[in-house]
């Protein structure tokens, strides 16, 4: 028999616990070229900002061991146009969060002012850790105060499933995650990218126009999978992970830390049929390990640590 | 759906740090589209490669690239018999326009794209005028067939080393200034500039095709961004907007 991989998250039950992270897959219509989205546990679709936003000048990516920097600057059309878009995604009956993102609180509020009627929209995912615009997002999500206002604000404006996407560019994320969640959080994603920078030799010059960006890909990945298991142990509310998830096995470690879902980002850059295939793999994996439910492998590493781990893996109890 | 394992035929330098690969299989692709070459089994480098469809034939696909960093560093080691994976064909062709003759101009390695397009132009009877520059002979590939499949073919090197000595816009002026034909450009940024700049001087249509640092190929990530020259600011993705853009449309 199948594994049951049904998974909740706020108001949404999920099919299974993989969704393409939200700047990695459009509005997912260049996938769906590859492979039925129906299959998807839900789709996060691109940061959407509430007018058109140009995005920064190129070039915006830089490649990096195992890694990629990325400095998109949030290019997207503007929630007017994102909700058609978004609207044309309904037919695959797979939950649509919407990646919400600003420049200022009110800019927050617009996005999800227009599409809190939207029936094709079933969660907004608060984007405060994105590290490359000047004003808005990272701004927003690197301080407690401030996130636990921004996301009461944006409470009062929705009855669907609030999601806070935390940067890992802070002190402390386990602060972060517990503002987040006083302020009425349904669920936490993290990690966003590291922020980070490449310098060309030959040139003598950034390689990115914005001259810093935010890492991605499998280089991030232990340092999203340690912040999933400290946040976790933290705070009550399920948390996506995410961060460098390249195949079945990154996923179930992100699972086994804690985590009750994941999102996959730059691996679809490689291979637009990973999600898929890590939905496959994770139903093997329990299948392989005699697991019936998705739910009984949840942070099931917490359990089975060593006396030498210790509670948050420093060594210390 | 578009994710082709396809074995390597041949593989070799056909000029200094330029390669050609024959893979077995048809893709059915159209001038100035291109594919994403996965270079490595492991995630590092991370990225696939878009490299340019040099030709198209019943049973083969032709891609020419120059060795340029970590990852066609690693793709020109491969050997024959190896199977790539390859997406695509990506991306938006060369308009092919209802005219009797087409200018085609060629820098460097913008030679890939275009050596197919003069095959598809020259297979609609059209007549075609083949420009190709490079810094020196040694760097200058031009195929064995070009001869086949245009009307007149002129070379140009820095150097002076093969054909004309100077830039290729030089003769290519000329050409622009005699024919009302479109003009059909590949190469390094200052030539494509230079070629827009004369095709708008001779009131000419005038395609060029873009090249740029990848993420996803496929139009998700808008990683490899061109600035246009519409109102305000505006950038379209060249993987799927372009690669080909009409040259009075994009900065060079």
């Amino acid at each position: 028999m199948k594994p049951d991989l049904s998974v909740k998250i706020g108001g949404m039950t999920l099919l299974n616990p993989v969704m393409p992270a939200s700047g990695c897959f459009g509005y997912g219509e260049e996938y769906a070229h590859y492979f039925d989205l129906a299959v998807l546990g839900a789709i996060i679709v691109k940061g959407t900002t509430a007018s058109p936003c140009p995005g920064n000048p190129p070039p915006r990516l830089a490649e990096t061991a195992a890694g990629l920097l990325n400095a998109i600057g949030l290019q997207n059309p503007g929630a007017a146009s994102a909700r058609e878009k978004i609207s044309s995604l309904a037919k695959y009956g797979v939950p649509v969060i919407v990646n919400v993102a600003g420049h200022s609180v009110e800019d927050y509020c617009e996005v999800v002012r227009a599409m809190e009627k939207d029936l094709a929209v079933a969660a907004f995912e608060l984007n405060i850790s994105c590290p490359n615009v000047s004003a808005g997002g990272m701004a927003f999500g690197t301080e407690p105060g401030l996130v636990e206002r921004l996301v009461q604000k944006i409470r009062l404006l929705t009855k669907k499933t609030l999601i806070v996407k935390l940067s890992p560019n802070v002190t402390d994320i386990v602060k972060i995650a517990r503002a987040a969640e006083a302020g009425g959080a349904d669920a936490l994603s993290l990690i966003n990218t590291l922020l980070g920078m490449a310098i060309d030799v030959r040139t003598r010059r950034p390689v990115l126009a914005n001259l810093t960006g935010g890492l991605s890909g499998p280089a991030v990945k232990p340092v999203a999978l340690r912040m999933v298991w400290q946040v976790t142990s933290a705070v009550n509310v399920p948390v996506i992970g995410l961060g460098g998830i390249s195949c079945a096995q990154d996923a179930t470690e992100f699972l086994l830390a804690g985590a009750s879902a994941v999102a996959v980002g730059t691996a679809n850059f490689n291979n637009p049929l990973i999600c898929p295939q890590i939905i496959d793999g994770i139903s093997a994996y329990l299948s392989d390990n005699s697991f019936s439910s998705l739910g009984q492998i949840i942070g099931l590493a917490k359990e089975n640590k060593t006396e030498a781990g210790g509670e948050c893996g420093c060594g210390k109890k | 759906m578009k994710i082709n394992l396809m074995q390597i035929e041949k593989h070799c330098e056909v000029a200094d740090g330029i390669r050609r690969l024959v893979l077995s299989g048809r893709l059915e692709a159209e001038p100035g589209q291109f594919v994403h070459v996965s270079v490595s089994e492991t995630l590092d480098p991370l990225l696939r490669r878009p490299l340019s469809i040099h030709d198209c034939t019943e049973d083969k696909t032709v891609l020419l690239y120059r060795v340029c960093g970590r990852g066609t560093d690693l793709l020109s080691g491969k050997k024959p018999g190896e199977v790539l994976d390859v997406l695509g064909p990506l991306g938006n062709g060369f308009a092919v326009a209802d005219s009797e003759e087409a200018v085609l101009v060629a820098g460097g390695i913008g030679i890939a794209p275009l050596f197919f397009l003069a095959r598809i132009l020259w297979r609609a009877g059209k007549k075609v005028h083949f420009f190709a520059g490079a810094k020196n002979s040694l760097e200058l590939y031009l195929p064995e067939e070009i001869g086949k499949v245009a009307t007149s073919v002129v070379l140009a090197t820095d150097d002076g080393t093969a054909g004309h000595r100077g830039l290729v816009t030089e003769p290519a002026s000329i050409a622009l200034e005699e024919t009302d034909a479109p003009v059909y450009c590949c190469g390094p940024p200052p030539m494509m500039r230079e070629v827009v700049r004369l095709s708008a001087r001779f009131k000419r249509d005038v395609f060029v095709s873009l090249e740029a640092q990848m993420a996803c190929g496929v139009g998700a990530c808008q990683g490899c961004v061109t600035a246009m020259r519409a109102n305000g600011i505006d950038y379209s993705r060249i993987c799927t907007d372009g690669p080909v853009f009409r040259g009075e449309d994009v900065f060079l």
